[in-house]
């Protein structure tokens, strides 16, 4: 909720780099995106998470339905308004719809985890003793951006240090207080009480809720975020998130663990044969030294017959992904004959 | 009426700008803020501007919280502000300005005491003795 509080004020609803820079792009000056300093040899060994090429890959098989965008969220009770509209107007509503859910599914950043920090400004080893507790100063300059403001530490024994990321997380949340995070993370954020919220598939509410609550390059939104990863691999449940902003995360955690067979089977299933075939190049991007993506080049293969290679070269199941692109291909036969 | 406000718009004379602790808060639960007034005024009374606050009391970390408002801060001290002594710690302690002196010798004080409390104790069942 209040993730999207802030990305309504963003100007053109563009579908990707625009918005996504002017809501995230600070952290890129900042230095935060980690492909900036080493962009070079990046861009030409291993894609990002960033690049254009990718996104669009992963926008295309994150899908567009509104049903479900815009499916009700719990707000306080009104009554429905209903509007009495032409052809035009209703087409003209249904467009401005559309933009505002390409707002809605702008992914959230993946960075890496960062470093601890451990940094000491001064030693005053006499204090030793004058005091029983610490200290935190946190400077309450409004105009500074949060990443560089300065929180210090003096301990008891007069160790003057920087403050730790979790010390400033919680300083900045009670100084400057975001709404739907708290000071201290809710209990449902440990690994014990995750399964409860998997059980009753609720792996998209936990994710905005992660969102809201940690910092995407903080070890507890990375780990509740692979956790709910894995568990939605292991359940196959990919439709939980189809068409919600997490869609191209999950896909880039997969194919980056090679862990594909699973959505393929599902994509084949559903008859989404595009999104296959984006998630097959977007796997041979990334693992370009791999025998399919190598015989994919030389060959010039699309559809199913890129489907194919890959099946028999890199997947695991082979056998089920056989099983539904038959049962695929006997459906479209049979359609097309009736 | 005219009682309420003649607190509020007094005007006096001499006086200059200082950067303390207003204190407030609860019976048994202080909380002081950091605030620029004029030194005639009250302690808890109408200030300039506040700078920042701090909390004595540690928290569930264990950690005293304290907030500065640097920038403000430097501009009341840019105009000629003066600060009392326990916001001039306060401010050697965060290492926004060097350590007060006073922090240094308290600091002494209490380990001469504390090593003049172990060593008596030590000399005393010794004393008696080597006395014959």
């Amino acid at each position: 909720m209040a993730a999207l509080g802030a990305w309504g004020s963003a100007l053109v609803p563009a579908r990707l780099s625009r918005v996504a820079r002017a809501l995230w792009g600070w952290r890129a000056r900042r230095g935060l995106v980690q492909d900036a300093g080493t962009a070079d040899e990046g861009k030409a060994t291993k894609p990002s998470f960033e690049d254009e090429t990718v996104q669009n890959l992963l926008y295309k098989m994150t899908g567009l339905n509104l049903q479900k965008v815009f499916r009700p969220v719990k707000k306080e009770l009104k009554p429905p308004k209903y509007k009495l509209m032409t052809e035009a107007q209703l087409e003209e509503a249904t467009r401005k719809a559309i933009e505002e859910a390409k707002e809605k599914l702008i992914m959230p950043p993946v960075l890496k985890e960062r470093e601890p920090i451990d940094d000491v400004l001064a030693e005053d080893k006499f204090l030793e003793g004058t005091e029983t507790t610490k200290y935190v100063f946190t400077d309450l300059t409004y105009s500074i951006p949060h990443r560089e403001r300065f929180i210090v530490v003096r301990e008891p024994n007069g160790v003057l240090r920087k403050a730790t990321w979790e010390e400033r997380d919680r300083m900045i949340q009670i100084f400057f207080p975001k709404e739907g995070r708290r000071v201290i993370p809710p209990v449902v954020f440990k690994d014990e009480h995750l399964g409860t919220v998997f059980r009753q598939d609720r792996h998209e509410d936990i994710l905005n809720m992660c969102i809201a609550q940690f910092e995407p390059d903080s070890p507890d939104y990375i780990r509740v975020h692979h956790r709910t990863y894995d568990d939605i691999e292991k359940h196959a449940k990919y439709d939980l998130l189809r068409s919600t902003r997490h869609f191209g995360g999950m896909v880039w955690y997969l194919v980056n663990r090679k862990k594909t067979d699973g959505l393929l089977i599902d994509m084949i299933q559903r008859d989404l044969l595009d999104d296959a075939t984006s998630l097959i190049t977007l796997y041979h991007m990334l693992h370009p030294e791999c025998q399919s993506a190598k015989e994919a080049k030389e060959r010039k293969l699309q559809g199913v017959d890129l489907i194919k290679v890959f099946v028999k070269t890199e997947s695991q199941k082979e056998g089920y992904i056989q099983l539904a692109l038959q049962a695929y291909e006997e459906a479209m036969a049979t359609s097309t004959a009736s | 009426m005219v009682q309420l406000g003649s607190r509020l718009l007094r005007g006096y004379r001499g006086g200059h700008v200082v950067i303390r602790f207003a204190l407030g808060g609860c019976t048994n639960r202080p909380f002081f803020r950091i605030v620029a007034a004029h030194s005639r005024r009250a302690r808890d009374g109408k200030y300039l501007e506040q700078l920042g606050c701090l909390d004595p009391l540690p928290n569930a970390h264990g950690e005293r919280v304290a907030g500065l408002n640097l920038e403000r801060l430097r501009h009341w001290l840019g105009c000629g502000a003066q600060l009392s002594r326990p916001a001039e710690k306060l401010l050697g302690l965060a290492g926004f300005l060097p350590l007060h002196p006073m922090t240094v010798t308290g600091a002494e004080r209490l380990r001469r005491r504390a090593q003049e409390a172990a060593a008596p104790p030590a000399d005393g069942p010794a004393g008696p003795g080597d006395a014959p």
